[in-house]
């Protein structure tokens, strides 16, 4: 038993060794996050089984045995309980936090192919500025998260408001709302790069045909293809965030309301003074969520216009699909990911600095 | 974020049909004003507006598949006022024969790509009730020593910009040799915060006598979650599923690194070869291979659709 949980112990620190030796890259081992760990679970085994071993070495009897077998079912527990959590924690560590560490070391490395060959320091994030597709990609991304504020962000808010105070038709107009949120992402892409086609078959074109105006171009039009991208992302993305609002609308408590008419205030003012007051701290978490998911926008550009006209919708995540599924680039690849992933972390420091919560309403 | 304290819609219908509007922001005797009442019915405007233009783009996508490709891409030659031929572009299609689609289902063997892509979504469901249940179940009724840093490495990843991760796990999964298998969608779902969340929270307003009874009949922890836990929380695991199928089904990006170009692409996959002209697939084939990609969906929210709506709304996050 003893030398079992030894060996155990041993084998533990070696994975763990080894694995913090491949993520700095120095050893020549395949895969390290995992040896990492399989390295700690190793270790948490060897501790548990060399316990064991000593207690059924020293379960003698009195006072001293009893606390130590006392804390060692609380060990056993603990144990236990981390043993039915460990899947899934590890499958966090496989599909979430090793790629994110591997993500920053690969972007210090030159490679070829699927190995690192050696450690550039920052060459790929500088060879990363001066490419052609980067500024108009940092451009687009910040025009996608300016557009997409300036059409979507009040779209929700005015929709809960309104689908609020409706009597009839209430569950109709949340269900007619909700439904594009329901339908997949891709599909909801294709869909409108048929509509906005510019061809006669669009449908765009064919409304505009109906009304009797000359049919125009829409995706291939570099000035106002980030806003067209926004309004479909919009007509998307607008459903679920209406119905959190009106979540944080029908949560109101109705005595503030009667309260403010005893007081004589008009619906205006309500509005003003109750309604927006109460829904302000939501739309203050709903809105940097909304700037961290469009500044990662790739799906529309890839599909509806492949990041044209000359660039003028690429998007800095589409760069990122470029370099790594295009041209099994993927030291650039993760630099751009790098840069991508500190941009969001300084807008959202900068945002939680600038716009303290409101308490009191 | 915050729960309601009130069921969604609950209280506001039961009111509402008493004495007109005695609750919200608008009350009945505010609409004897005409300002109010103008205002009021503007938003009934605006309301039916953005519901005509939710549905709109579907139906006109689902119309369009019933057209032919020439009725498609030039419309319907008519005879116009001057005697001569001319084409029309209208929005309903000559018939409402299934014929096209069914063509199209059969020419692009589309069969195929659903099958797969239920298997994905069946794997995907399994992965997300057994992991992310059981680590909702050791965050919320276990809780071990240490079991903060389990909480840290799950609501940390909210935090995470989603898309960083794709390029290091795509390269780690072609090591393992798990391209063009579904082991990897199975598994990443059991890797996701915001079903972690759902369960935790519907755990913990268990009642703790359930579990301390257990214990006392010598349950173990892990058959006090097989015969206790799940058995009980099946309306969040209903949830859960309802999220978990749309979510599978939608999933494009990882699906497309795996499975692209290979016998086991799920629907959203060959949707998007779709979209270059070499897969040699016409417009109105894409169009009609859309139509399938949104079918199930759609279908699934319109039997579940109260679900879905209420508790989007109760849990207050994104889904």
């Amino acid at each position: 038993m003893r030398a079992l949980s030894w060996m155990v112990l041993g084998l533990g620190g070696l994975c763990l060794l080894l694995g913090i030796l491949a993520l700095a890259g120095i050893a020549p081992v395949l895969y390290g996050g995992w040896l990492l760990t399989a390295g700690i679970a190793g270790l948490f085994a060897g501790w548990y089984l060399s316990l064991s071993a000593g207690m059924l070495e020293s379960a003698g009897g009195g006072e001293q045995a009893r606390l130590r077998l006392r804390r060692l079912s609380r060990l056993k527990y603990d144990l236990g309980a981390w043993f039915i959590m460990a899947p899934c924690a590890i499958l966090f560590l496989f599909f979430i936090y090793d790629p994110l560490i591997e993500s920053v070391r690969l972007s210090f490395f030159e490679t070829k192919g699927m190995t690192t060959v050696r450690f550039v320091g920052f060459q790929n994030y500088r060879r990363m500025l001066i490419h052609p597709d980067f500024w108009p990609s940092v451009r687009n991304s910040f025009m996608y998260t300016f557009w997409s504020l300036a059409i979507g962000f009040m779209v929700p808010i005015v929709m809960s408001v309104i689908v609020n105070e409706m009597i009839i038709g209430k569950n109709l107009a949340r269900t007619a709302i909700y439904l594009p949120v329901i339908v997949p992402g891709l599909a909801t892409v294709v869909l409108w790069r048929f509509i906005f086609s510019a061809e006669a078959s669009g449908g765009m074109n064919m409304l505009l045909a109906a009304l009797g105006l000359p049919r125009t171009t829409y995706l291939s039009n570099p000035s106002i293809v980030i806003p067209i991208i926004v309004l479909t992302m919009t007509w998307r993305n607008a459903g679920s965030t209406t119905l959190i609002y009106l979540a944080g609308l029908q949560s109101i408590d109705p005595q503030h309301y009667e309260a403010a008419i005893i007081d004589g205030a008009g619906v205006w003012r309500r509005l003003i003074h109750i309604t927006i007051p109460n829904i302000y701290n939501l739309a203050r978490t709903l809105l940097i969520l909304q700037i961290i998911a469009v500044f990662q926008i790739i799906y529309e550009p890839l599909v509806m216009t492949n990041g044209g006209p000359n660039n003028a919708s690429v998007s800095m995540m589409q760069v990122v699909y470029r370099y790594a599924f295009e041209r099994f680039d993927y030291s650039h690849a993760t630099a751009m990911s790098v840069i991508i992933a500190v941009i969001l972390l300084a807008l959202t420091l900068v945002y939680n600095r600038i716009g303290k919560p409101s308490e009191a309403y | 974020m915050s729960t309601p304290n009130t069921m969604p819609g609950t209280r506001k219908r039961g009111a509402g049909r008493v004495s007109g509007k005695t609750d919200g922001l608008i009350r009945q005797y505010d609409l004897r004003k005409p300002p109010v009442a103008a205002a009021y019915t503007l938003m009934m405007i605006v309301a039916a507006l953005a519901v005509a233009l939710s549905v709109a783009p579907l139906i006109w996508t689902i119309l369009g598949g019933f057209k032919t490709m020439q009725e498609f891409s030039r419309g319907v030659k008519t005879v116009g006022a001057d005697g001569k031929n001319k084409w029309v572009m209208a929005f309903l299609p000559v018939s409402f024969s299934l014929d096209g689609y069914i063509e199209t289902w059969r020419q692009t063997k589309f069969m195929r790509n659903y099958l797969n892509s239920l298997y994905a979504v069946l794997g995907c469901c399994a992965s997300a009730l057994l992991f992310n249940g059981l680590m909702a179940y050791g965050l919320s009724r276990l809780k071990p020593r240490g079991w903060r840093v389990a909480d840290a490495l799950v609501t940390g990843s909210l935090l995470l910009p989603g898309m960083i991760n794709i390029v290091p796990l795509f390269i780690n999964l072609t090591r393992l040799g798990l391209t063009r298998s579904f082991i990897p969608l199975w598994l990443g779902v059991g890797a996701s915060a915001f079903t972690i969340i759902l369960f935790k929270n519907f755990y913990d307003a268990m009642p703790s006598s359930l579990f301390e009874a257990a214990r006392l009949d010598g349950c173990s922890n892990l058959q006090m979650f097989f015969r206790i836990v799940m058995p009980l929380s099946m309306p969040i695991n209903m949830v859960v599923l309802i999220f978990t199928v749309n979510g599978a089904w939608s999933d494009f990006l990882l699906p497309y690194l795996l499975l692209n170009n290979s016998p086991s692409a799920t629907v959203m996959v060959r949707l998007f070869e779709f979209r270059v002209a070499t897969a040699g697939v016409t417009a109105i084939e894409v169009l009609r291979a859309t139509v399938f990609s949104i079918l199930p969906p759609i279908a699934l929210f319109i039997i579940f659709q109260r679900q879905i709506t209420s508790n989007v709304m109760a849990s207050g996050m994104k889904g």
